[in-house]
């Protein structure tokens, strides 16, 4: 019985899974785009409905206005859930009028870093609303009844049953709204051709618009209802968005009542994994449960993936150009002359920065090698770091190794882990290949960084500090002499030498075929080229990149915890690699400037010492801006300016794609 | 450079109180690029006129440019009367324009009455009316109402995406290409229905199509395009007169130019 007590209690957990998936689905119909930020965005209408519960208070989103203002004392929950739903709407209305609409027929991955900036920037503007009320994550009186409802000897809570029941109202409401209305009618039209849809009359505009303030009030009403169930705190809420994807996705994104069977399954299979950990002994404590949405995800892409692309599936063809790197080598010296002698006079706090900004462009590099260069997309970049971090701790503390020889084996082991989180990318691609990784980043968090003998648990393990023959290279100092120059300096080296040498392979054979495979990788296939292994190559290489990032912020920080290899940090990688310019070492080096704790913030404080708080939130506006209006990142749009423009996903003026430089 | 053979008659005089569609000295291309020049047409109501010329003459970029798809570098397209909407040219269906393109743009997801309905208001009484002209034309497609569109024949695609127009009882209709990829037999079924619906519905009809003589058949007036310009029109039995100059439009070449100088 205590199986069936256990599935039903799954229930809970299942219809926000299945009610966030509709919302995908719904999304996806209007804008042909997996929004990462599905459940951030219900995240933040649940913020917006539980403070104005307790408060009064409407808490507004856009950076730069007031935050909030009182409405009304007290109101009742159904005063503010119709409230919290307007505000839904109205958010949805914007996010498609701003976001998605401009980005209609723009390439996969620029909806990608947009919806990716959305996710960062709310994320960061409940950070600032609520400070530090926002991470707690507070008991909440949600609005559906909890008391235990008896049914035989299942005792559950009522909200589990009334949560189901729920969701499936919904997606019946949904499925025949899509089936029998004209709005639905229209929509389905869109999303099948849009070219079509115009030409009979139809504006995909409205069509969108309608859509989005759906998806949003959906993503709203879910985070809600659910939120006593799931918790409510900035970053985990938001990663919901991954089960999510997961259970919309074996139904193409298109199935109403697939995404619900299959959210309500996983729901109760993770809660059946607890009831199991209990029982058998020998299941490992911690991470099961988030392996649920992966192994789903995998199996689906592993069913369905072509290992040739059909016509529509990648995301090469709009890629900035990789330009020629002949000019990189000198860049990058002089960058790290002057930046090896600032390090020499500058305080503690630009010291730091000037470590935090060498090692992100280490980072940023990794992404322009998979995306820049081979047009795939990883979202596990900090977790294989991470996995070189521990390793690196790992072999040092158990193994004995000194100093050269533990990170390198750390970032041994990176490479084999990356190229495993890589597999997926033989057979998918473009979007696909994002979530893959995505939920691959995730299992790694919860299998490996959970798995205390490996990270030394809460407390972190200590990286011992790096010496050669006695000469010490750590950061490690007294007082204001850390962090010490002698690792500042061979950071910015390394860090130098990894731009050079990423420059280097792209003019090399092995960088020209990694270009191939980006521009088509059908024509790079009938051309001779392994497109299976140069992908594989590339992902080791930028595992390999990844890893010694990983080791290096080992090293700076000493005390390695995995809350500093959080997927989080990998989307913001990513999407500040976009924006900086990601087909490009010198990007990369733009990258380091940018990444939160480098060299900008460290101005910004100088400027002003309140205004860093706000980076997070800048940094998530600058992204959609830059998806949206500057395809071509920092680096790319000053060498070539192109915009994309034109009518249709079928219009003959877009399918130029960038001369790719091929000097010999 | 055109060669009018047309002499009382011809149809680009006189844009009419009935002139469903006036192109004036259009240019229009893709990028800034003109791959039409200075084109000018007349479509009355009633009236099928058929745009000839050999791939690449600029055929489906004209309609592309009428129903406000691609935007007009130079020139103007009045659509009933109307400057033709480029901003939100899902507006310029509303107002009675209705555009069967080269690659049908038919919703494969939706089935065959769902096609013909979507481009409709959405009142049921106009709905079912709508229906009864679209099948009216093509009976075929009454038995399939529930299948898929992905599920038909390139036939039966094809009769559906014209039925999807005469759904919207246009006043102007631009059908490109419709018979690419369809056997002659069926062409030659699909051919006389467009002239049923010019005269059944007053619509003006242009036509883009490759087999000349079918064609010409059904036409009342006929354009021969070559890169980008107009080189001959006129009315279509004056237009099949002249053989000599359609095949050297095709074929392309020195004799086109002689034609033109005599």
């Amino acid at each position: 019985m205590t199986h069936l007590t256990f599935l039903i209690v799954g229930l809970g957990g299942g219809a926000v899974i299945a009610a966030l998936g509709l919302g995908v689905v719904v999304a996806h119909r209007a804008s042909r785009v997996v929004n990462f930020a599905h459940a951030a965005m219900g995240m933040y209408i649940a913020f917006v409905y539980y403070e104005l519960r307790s408060t009064g208070d409407l808490v507004q989103p856009l950076l730069g206005l007031p935050g909030r203002f009182h409405l009304i004392d007290r109101p009742t929950e159904v005063t503010a859930f119709v409230i919290a739903m307007v505000v839904a709407a109205l958010c949805g209305a914007f996010i498609h009028a701003v976001i998605f609409r401009p980005l209609r027929n723009a390439a996969p991955l620029a909806r990608v870093v947009a919806s990716l900036g959305l996710f960062v920037y709310l994320i960061a503007i409940v950070g600032l609303r609520f400070g530090s009320q926002s991470a707690s994550s507070r008991v909440l009186e949600g609005p559906l009844p909890n008391e235990l409802v008896t049914w035989g000897d299942i005792r559950v809570p009522a909200d589990r049953y009334w949560l189901a029941v729920i969701v499936v109202a919904a997606a019946f409401v949904l499925w025949l709204g899509y089936r029998y209305t004209h709005l639905g009618l229209a929509t389905r039209a869109v999303a099948g051709n849009e070219r079509g849809a115009i030409l009979v009359g139809i504006s995909p505009n409205a069509v969108g618009l309608a859509n989005w303030m759906v998806a949003t009030m959906l993503a709203g009403a879910a985070i809600i209802l659910a939120a006593p169930v799931v918790r409510l705190d900035p970053s985990t809420t938001s990663l919901l968005v991954v089960p999510a994807v997961a259970a919309a996705l074996p139904g193409r994104f298109n199935s109403v009542w697939g995404t619900v069977v299959i959210g309500l399954a996983i729901g109760m299979v993770q809660s059946e994994i607890l009831n199991l950990q209990g029982e058998w002994t020998w299941l490992p404590r911690i991470g099961l449960q988030q392996g649920v949405p992966l192994l789903v995800i995998v199996a689906t892409l592993a069913l369905r993936g072509d290992v040739l692309p059909d016509r529509s599936s990648t995301l090469g063809s709009t890629l900035p150009q990789a330009g020629d790197t002949r000019n990189v080598p000198p860049i990058a010296g002089l960058v790290f002359v002057m930046a090896a002698i600032a390090a020499l006079f500058v305080n503690a706090e630009w010291r730091s920065a000037l470590i935090v900004s060498a090692i992100a462009t280490i980072f940023a590099l990794s992404v322009v090698v998979v995306t820049g260069y081979v047009g795939q997309i990883s979202l596990a970049t900090f977790a294989v770091a991470g996995v070189a971090a521990f390793a690196m701790v790992r072999a040092s503390d158990d193994l004995g190794l000194a100093f050269p020889l533990a990170p390198l084996l750390g970032i041994a082991v990176a490479v084999v882990v990356g190229y495993l989180t890589a597999l997926p990318a033989v057979r998918v691609r473009g979007l696909n290949l994002a979530i893959a990784t995505l939920a691959g980043a995730v299992a790694i968090e919860e299998l490996v960084f959970k798995w205390a003998w490996f990270t030394g648990g809460f407390a972190g393990a200590t990286a011992e500090s790096p010496s050669l023959f006695g000469w010490d290279l750590g950061p490690e100092a007294i007082g204001a002499a850390f962090p010490r120059r002698t690792f500042v300096v061979l950071t910015l080296l390394l860090a130098a030498l990894c731009v050079v040498g990423v420059a280097n392979l792209r003019r090399s054979s092995t960088g020209r075929r990694w270009l191939a495979v980006r521009a088509n990788e059908r024509a790079a296939a009938a051309a001779g080229i392994a497109v299976v292994r140069v992908k594989l190559t590339a992902f080791a290489a930028a595992s390999a990149l990844a890893g010694l990032a990983g080791v290096l912020s080992a090293y700076s920080a000493s005390i390695v915890s995995a809350s500093s290899f959080g997927v989080f940090d990998s989307l913001v990688t990513v999407a500040i690699a976009y924006l900086a310019g990601i087909a490009s070492p010198i990007g990369a080096l733009v990258a380091g400037g940018l990444a939160e704790g480098g060299l900008l913030t460290a101005l910004v404080d100088t400027v002003n010492d309140d205004a860093s708080q706000y980076q997070f939130a800048v940094n998530g506006v600058l992204l959609i801006v830059a998806a949206v209006k500057f395809p071509q990142g920092i680096v790319g749009t000053g060498t070539r300016a192109r915009r994309p423009s034109g009518f249709g996903a079928g219009a003959a003026t877009d399918q130029t794609s960038p001369p790719v430089n091929h000097r010999p | 450079m055109t060669a009018s053979v047309a002499s009382g008659s011809g149809q680009r005089q006189r844009p009419t109180s009935e002139a469903v569609l006036v192109v004036d000295n259009l240019s229009t291309g893709y990028s800034g690029v003109p791959v039409v020049r200075g084109l000018s047409l007349t479509v009355n109501a009633g009236e099928v006129v058929a745009l000839l010329g050999p791939n690449g003459a600029g055929k489906s970029t004209t309609l592309l440019a009428v129903s406000g798809v691609l935007p007009a570098l130079t020139g103007s397209v009045e659509v009933l009367g109307n400057p033709v909407d480029r901003r939100a040219p899902h507006r310029n269906a509303r107002r009675g324009l209705a555009h069967v393109p080269e690659d049908r743009s038919l919703f494969a997801d939706l089935t065959v009455a769902e096609n013909l309905e979507v481009g409709l208001s959405g009142r049921r009484s106009a709905t079912r009316r709508a229906l009864n002209v679209a099948l009216d034309h093509f009976p075929e497609l009454g038995s399939l109402t529930s299948r898929r569109a992905g599920l038909l024949s390139g036939g039966e695609q094809q009769m559906l995406a014209v039925a999807r127009a005469v759904a919207t009882e246009p006043r102007l209709l631009l059908i490109d290409e419709m018979s690419l990829g369809l056997a002659p037999i069926v062409v030659e079924r699909l051919l006389p229905i467009v002239r049923n619906i010019a005269d059944d519905l007053g619509a003006g009809v242009l036509l883009v199509e490759q087999h000349v003589d079918m064609a010409l058949g059904i036409a009342d007036h006929a354009l021969l395009l070559d890169h980008g310009e107009l080189t001959l029109s006129g009315a279509a039995s004056e237009v099949a007169a002249r053989r000599d100059l359609i095949e050297a439009g095709y074929l392309g070449g020195v004799s086109s130019t002689e034609h033109r100088a005599t």
